[in-house]
């Protein structure tokens, strides 16, 4: 659906993304994640043929970007970070210039609109003025207006930004539903959002892609893959070097005193129990942890900088 | 799913429509009507009731130059706001041609001018009472008033697809048309052999012959040029975002 090839956007001295290729599939929901000014926005704009690139290429569906922008724009769904709506214009008005100008057939669009609102959760606000919309509210037309023509690629650009949360959970629900027939691609600074959403993360620092996989994979890329983590009662002493004698064990870090560390495969569990059982100790947790996106995104990030 | 593009046609008036609902939504298409009608009302008093002269003549380049001034309040809006206001990004990323886009909003400032227009019927009324006008006259100048609103909203556009800022669109659409207005004024002050450069940029001299009654191919060809000049930068302006 989406294959860049050395993107690169330079506004004067200031590089937003540098030498930016990917490919990404048909479906599934991918996400955009980097520290705010890491070029996101940037990139997506130039997706959608808002910002013209510097240098590189960007094809959509075998369309070109640059060379055919209209048929890529007829592919694209697009909600910018701020919804660009008119404010002296109700929901229903809008929605009906969107479909209009997204080329929504005349017969259809009257259930479209229906559609698209109860989608968003919309349904009887249609009569509304856009100025007198909530953030949350806008944030909804703003999504609906970006999928009212069923578009195979949708562009979300912070779709959650300033949700209360109590509205964030249908709209995830809703952009993972969404993200079942289409390519949905969506940045974010949220790391628990990414985390809980998408199947890919694509990860940016200062217009680089640094990092380019599922949580795990770029767990993995930075040493931090799984581990369990071994709480015992009170011995003051250094266990380390007793544990690191198991079986399948590949290495042990004391955190603090009774707490555990310890990387290995998946034997690693019963074999501690059983050492434990064994000697005396008491075991107050054992729990097998992956690192969360958090420390990974520190990990890459700081590596970075 | 299935791919769709709405046709060239039918996105330019989906963004007229637009763009006319949204003026007529906002105060300013109202101050605009409003200080037409007000100044072209004290030139009519002021010319036709004091000269006694039954036609439109004597004011039709009072009522252009109203125009020159009063123009820009509505066409300083039509991108500058929407770029202030992130709306371009909508219509720049939906799959509409700039020629629709810009035609389209061109052709909405057209309709405000033909409501304008209707709004001035009282004057040649009144002057059906009180003299014998000349139909034909009337209806020349009021299409000689029509292509100065073509021509003024092609350079509004053009000067609001510029900048971000309102303002700067609005004085810039007046800084862009005042030479032509000011060469009108400068005739007077140049020995004759200067007077033909100046004529030929003056809307003033290219009113004139529609005063008169006549429909001046030279004098359409001018006004239609300048429509179009500015309408092709207003797409050159759009377009040269591609290659930024």
């Amino acid at each position: 659906m989406i294959e860049t090839h050395d993107l690169t956007k330079r506004f004067g001295p200031v590089l937003a993304v540098d030498t930016l290729s990917v490919e990404i599939g048909a479906s599934g929901l991918v996400g955009f994640l980097g520290p705010n000014g890491a070029g996101k926005t940037t990139t997506m704009r130039m997706l959608t043929g808002f910002l013209p690139m510097t240098s590189g290429t960007a094809v959509i569906s075998g369309f070109d970007v640059f060379e055919a922008p209209l048929e890529v724009k007829a592919r694209v769904g697009y909600l910018p970070e701020a919804p660009p709506l008119y404010p002296e214009l109700t929901v229903g008005e809008f929605l009906r210039f969107v479909a209009e100008i997204r080329g929504v057939e005349p017969g259809r669009r009257s259930h479209r609109i229906g559609e698209v609102m109860e989608q968003v959760g919309l349904s009887g606000w249609e009569g509304r003025l856009l100025s007198s919309l909530s953030k949350g509210f806008r944030q909804r037309v703003g999504l609906a207006q970006a999928i009212i023509h069923d578009p195979p690629l949708l562009i979300l650009d912070e779709p959650t930004s300033g949700l209360d949360p109590a509205q964030l959970v249908p709209i995830r629900r809703l952009i993972r539903e969404l993200a079942s027939e289409r390519l949905v691609l969506l940045s974010t600074h949220v790391l628990s959002e990414v985390e809980s959403l998408c199947d890919r993360i694509l990860l940016i620092d200062r217009g680089r892609l640094l990092a380019d996989g599922s949580v795990a994979e770029l767990a993995e890329g930075v040493g931090a893959g799984p581990w369990v983590e071994l709480v015992l009662d009170a011995p003051a002493e250094d266990l380390s070097v007793r544990i690191a004698e198991l079986e399948g064990v590949e290495t042990v870090e004391q955190l603090e005193p009774g707490r555990y560390r310890i990387r290995g495969g998946w034997g690693v569990e019963p074999a501690l129990g059983a050492l434990a059982g064994a000697h005396g100790w008491r075991i107050r947790s054992l729990v097998r942890r992956r690192p969360s996106l958090q420390e990974v995104f520190i990990a890459l990030v700081g590596a970075e900088s | 799913m299935k791919v769709q593009r709405p046709g060239a046609i039918a996105a330019t008036c989906a963004i007229s429509r637009k763009e006319l609902r949204v003026l007529f939504l906002s105060p300013l298409a109202w101050v605009f009507l409003a200080s037409f009608l007000f100044l072209s009302g004290v030139f009519f008093y002021l010319g036709i009731v004091m000269s006694g002269e039954a036609s439109l003549r004597s004011m039709l380049a009072n009522l252009a130059v109203t125009l020159l001034f009063c123009l820009p309040m509505v066409t300083m809006r039509t991108l500058a706001l929407e770029r202030r206001s992130g709306t371009l990004e909508l219509l720049l990323t939906a799959p509409v041609p700039l020629e629709s886009l810009i035609v389209g909003k061109w052709l909405a400032v057209m309709a405000l001018c033909l409501v304008l227009l209707a709004l001035t019927a009282p004057f040649p009324v009144v002057l059906a009472q009180f003299g014998d006008p000349d139909p034909g006259v009337l209806l020349t100048s009021y299409l000689g008033l029509l292509a100065c609103c073509g021509a003024f909203s092609a350079a509004g556009l053009f000067a609001s697809s510029l900048t971000q800022d309102q303002m700067v669109a609005g004085v810039g659409a007046v800084l862009l048309l005042l030479p032509s207005w000011l060469a009108s004024v400068a005739r007077d002050l140049v020995p004759v052999a200067a007077r033909q450069p100046l004529d030929h940029l003056s809307f003033v001299e290219h009113l004139r012959s529609f005063a008169r009654g006549v429909i001046d191919t030279g004098d359409v060809a001018w006004f239609g040029g300048v429509t179009f000049l500015f309408l092709f930068l207003t797409w050159r302006s759009l377009e040269s975002r591609r290659w930024r």
